[in-house]
């Protein structure tokens, strides 16, 4: 392997780590406050994906891509509303069988009501930053610059949100004892309602800024909450440092083992042979928090 | 589960179903013959190649709700052990042209064998980590036979040709139905047996499990392993009625099916998923057929409607009946006992039989040899000591109390000495053997039981199961896979009720009882186990006075009875100095003292103990 191939290969190990962070991230965030792992997530970054791809190839290049970012994160907060007040609620503080088959039967809902509104064709985008650079004598997508500098912005805003405001000051002592901070008078139901409006719009945030890059079909859903469930078991569930470091192993290790031949067919197995020796090691996880 | 002992109408109703069940199962195929003489549109050879397939996923979803139901687990490696029998099959015929019975065969053991490797695995963690980590697992098996081309065909799968006398529907619908039958009956031995019911302790409480001797990891590793053989059952027979295997059947998603068919069916019952699966092919050949997107939808909106509303599934149909019967028949039925105890158990009992035999065992106190030695023992928290070189000696016959203000280790010793936590130095010897470190199950079954501080008992069992699965798991029972659990020690459980004043109550669910009452089966629990020591961690903790004035008349009366020493923390001075014969004193996690109740009481460093934590008590207010 040149320099050259390890830098391209590097770049788009970032790349991948990007919006996997992104989605991983909300995920983590919501586990972290609420105690729930929820299974819908990747079905919110579907939805946000579907609705950028159809509103940017409406609207028309360039700006219709940021409207459809726009639109999708606030249809996917809007969802993760609708399903924190009307399912998560009722099962707060029961076994976690119960909260997994719940926002699992909600990601069965919101997968079916996306292949009846969208059809189960694959769809596509053109990028809104179109040209590429060149990355010691290959060509590299300047999109894939752009997802990384987003996820760098959006690591920033969510450490930001949970250590330099009030809200994330909430979110941490929820974290650590939702009963006294109940107490102190903060609206623990409502602040739970806006973590998982968060988590559910990192996941289309995820879903927006990955459209331009991929083909979007109707089973990237499970595709993504597989990877992003890895990260957060390799990073740590409820740790957005942990969320960071699990997306640039899991991004590193597809970028690598889909472009060596012998381990081509194996890359995603990479992924989970890493995660269990991770979970093996550290039951926890490398940054984890444990479960109450 | 107090869903297998319903009540006497709800039985009926029940084995009814159960009949009706079977007898529907051995029509189907005399059935479909005549629904297509009746209508010429319909498929004879469809409507029993249906029943196979529900055949099959019903033993797919109870072989998984031995882990669900029974156990608490919610693996996502399953569909991996049903592929992996399937393959099995597949490989064996098509490569080595072994008969396919051969394959059938070898189909449970292989799927056991992987299931045992990568459950070893998966229980490096437990609960949701278990989950995921089975996640990891599926994954990895899936990219396996998924990669592997020149073996497993990769995304093609294995077709195989049967040869005719097993292609046959009807043939191959009754060999289904018998081999389904037969794994069912094995499961269903399983689950009734002492085996089944250290399972359903771990389900309800894991801490409380170990307590009373359970081998969690062991138990739940070995119905892991049981439930991927019988998954490979259901795989193997997937492929002889499909005719292929194909990757997809181990990818993670696919276990929705067997969950969501346990869900609908009823997960508390054990042929809850056999009529969950029939109810889910009927609605799938039903309604998918015509709307193939809209079936997700409904599937999930019925899973949240079961999860959020209907937690018993359709099999709580006849209780749901039976509520409603009742409800217009009220005053016709016979007087039952009160739903709730109220605490009334702690009245039951007679305070002056307890008094009168207290002098028995005072004698034997001072003849006593030491029972439990404890040596340096010390336990850190980071920086903080929380116990510090304690060293105490407990003499056999002894109610020794250890008193302290919060904070000075009480609590932590405890759970040094039965094995929550593990010592950083020092040594914890019972009856001469040396059992520092072991883990709790292990010191459980060396003779300590203990009562905690937070109740912890097994709430949905009812108390007499409560009492009855600590006295398996002490008598080593819960190895055996056959006879009936409830069956064993019922009348030694009833009888240690009555003497604790459940008696009248033994049949309810533990959970329901009043907080005094759940304290009362703590402590029964911790003397079902014959134990030499009993450790009661702050026994009266949240107790009125005058529930507490009984509670301790009781522990007391059960000690002299039965013989026990006991070992206890306590806040309550009244507490201590009613019935402990020795005291140790413990602040800062240190022995500060030990003597008699009257040296305590007149001890000069105590009082001051006590009365410096008064006064930053009165400072810090």
């Amino acid at each position: 392997m040149t320099p050259g191939q390890l830098l391209l290969f590097a770049m788009g190990g970032l790349a991948n780590a990007a919006y996997l962070f992104i989605v991983a991230a909300g995920l983590s965030l919501v586990f972290g406050a609420l105690r729930v792992i929820n299974m819908a997530h990747g079905s919110l970054y579907m939805v946000a994906a579907f609705v950028t791809v159809v509103i940017a190839n409406q609207v028309g290049a360039g700006l219709g891509f940021w409207a459809g970012l726009l639109v999708a994160v606030a249809v996917t907060g809007a969802i993760g509303g609708v399903v924190e007040v009307l399912v998560l609620r009722r099962v707060y503080g029961r076994e976690h069988l119960v909260q997994l088959l719940g926002t699992y039967a909600v990601s069965l809902v919101v997968a079916g009501a996306v292949r009846i509104v969208f059809g189960a064709n694959y769809r596509t985008v053109a990028s809104p930053i179109p040209g590429h650079l060149n990355l010691g004598g290959y060509s590299y997508a300047s999109y894939s610059l752009f997802m990384i500098a987003a996820a760098i912005v959006i690591a920033a805003g969510v450490w930001a949100m949970l250590y330099r405001t009030n809200l994330g000051r909430n979110i941490r002592a929820a974290v650590a004892d939702p009963d006294l901070l109940n107490a102190t008078g903060v609206n623990v139901t409502r602040l739970y309602t806006t973590v998982f409006v968060i988590g559910a719009g990192l996941a289309g945030l995820g879903g927006s800024i990955v459209a331009p890059s991929q083909a979007i079909g109707s089973s990237i859903d499970t595709d993504v909450l597989v990877l992003a469930f890895a990260i957060s078991v390799i990073g740590g569930l409820g740790s957005i440092i942990g969320s960071a470091v699990g997306s640039l192993i899991v991004g590193m290790v597809i970028s690598f083992g889909l472009v060596i031949p012998a381990t081509n067919p194996f890359a995603l197995a990479f992924v989970f042979i890493i995660m269990t020796a991770v979970l093996t090691v550290r039951p926890r996880g490398l940054f984890g928090l444990p479960e109450n | 589960m107090s869903r297998l002992f319903p009540r006497f109408l709800g039985d009926r109703v029940r084995w009814g179903a159960v009949l009706v069940l079977f007898v529907f199962v051995g029509l189907i195929p005399p059935l479909a013959g005549l629904n297509e003489n009746l209508n010429p549109d319909t498929s004879s050879r469809f409507q029993i190649f249906l029943g196979t397939s529900a055949l099959v996923l019903a033993l797919w979803a109870i072989s998984y709700n031995l882990m669900l139901g029974y156990t608490g687990m919610v693996s996502f490696a399953h569909a991996a052990y049903y592929g992996v029998g399937a393959y099995t099959v597949a490989l064996i015929f098509k490569r080595y042209h072994l008969p396919v019975l051969v394959g059938l065969g070898a189909a449970p053991f292989a799927a056991a064998a992987v299931g045992l490797v990568t459950g070893l695995v998966a229980q490096r963690a437990v609960r949701l980590y278990f989950s995921l980590l089975t996640l990891a697992i599926s994954q990895l098996l899936f990219s396996i036979v998924f990669s592997w081309y020149d073996f497993t065909g990769g995304d093609n799968g294995i077709s195989i040709t049967l040869p005719d006398q097993l292609s046959d529907y009807t043939t191959l619908y009754y060999f289904t139905a018998a081999v389904v039958g037969i794994c069912l009956l094995l499961m269903f031995i399983l689950v009734r047996s002492p085996f089944g019911a250290a399972l359903l302790s771990i389900r309800e409480n894991r801490q409380r499990a170990a307590a009373i001797g359970i081998n969690v990891k062991v138990y739940e590793l070995a119905i892991y392993t049981i439930a991927a053989l019988f998954a490979g059952v259901a795989g193997g027979l997937f492929v002889m009625y499909q005719q292929q295997a194909y990757p997809e059947m181990l990818y993670w998603t696919a276990n929705a099916q067997p969950v969501v068919v346990s869900l609908l069916g009823g997960i508390s019952t054990f042929l809850g998923p056999a009529i969950g699966a029939f109810i889910y092919v009927v609605l799938d050949n039903t309604i998918s057929k015509q709307f193939p997107y809209q079936f997700d939808i409904i599937l999930g909106a019925i899973v949240l409607a079961v999860v959020l509303a209907v937690p018993g599934g359709v099999s709580d149909a006849p209780s749901v009946f039976l509520r409603l019967r009742e409800r217009f028949r009220r005053g016709e039925e016979a007087e039952k006992p009160p739903a709730e105890s109220a605490g009334e158990a702690i009245r039951m009992f007679d305070v002056r039989k307890a008094l009168a035999s207290e002098a028995i065992q005072a004698e034997k106190v001072h003849s006593g040899k030491t029972l439990l030695r404890i040596e340096h023992l010390s336990r850190n928290f980071g920086g903080l000591r929380a116990v510090e070189d304690v060293s105490l000696e407990v003499k056999e016959g002894d109610r020794h109390a250890i008193i302290g203000p919060n904070g000075a280790g009480k609590s932590t010793l405890f759970n040094l000495i039965t094995g929550q936590l593990k010592p950083s130095s020092g040594k914890v010897i019972l009856d001469g053997r040396d059992i520092t470190g072991r883990p709790p199950h292990v010191i459980a079954k060396t003779g300590i039981g203990r009562a905690f501080q937070i109740t912890t008992i097994f709430p949905k069992l009812s108390v007499r199961q409560n009492l009855q699965y600590a006295m398996l798991a002490h008598a080593g029972y819960t190895v055996r896979p056959f006879g009936i659990a409830d069956r064993i020690f019922a009348g030694e459980a009833q009888e240690l009720a009555e003497a604790v004043g459940l008696g009248m109550w033994a049949g309810l669910p533990a959970g329901q009882l009043s907080h005094g009452d759940q304290r009362a089966i703590e402590i029964a629990i911790s003397l079902a186990l014959g134990s030499k020591l009993v450790l009661l961690d702050e026994p009266t903790a949240g107790m009125s006075a005058y529930e507490t004035d009984k509670a301790m008349e009781l522990v007391r009366r059960l000690a002299t009875e039965r013989f026990l020493t006991l070992l206890f923390c306590e806040h309550d001075m009244s507490v201590v100095f009613s019935t402990a014969r020795t005291v140790t004193v413990m602040h800062q996690g240190r022995v500060l003292t030990a003597g008699t109740p009257e040296q305590i009481r007149r001890n000069p460093d105590v009082q001051k103990v006590y009365l410096g934590e008064l006064e930053q008590e009165e400072v810090g207010a």
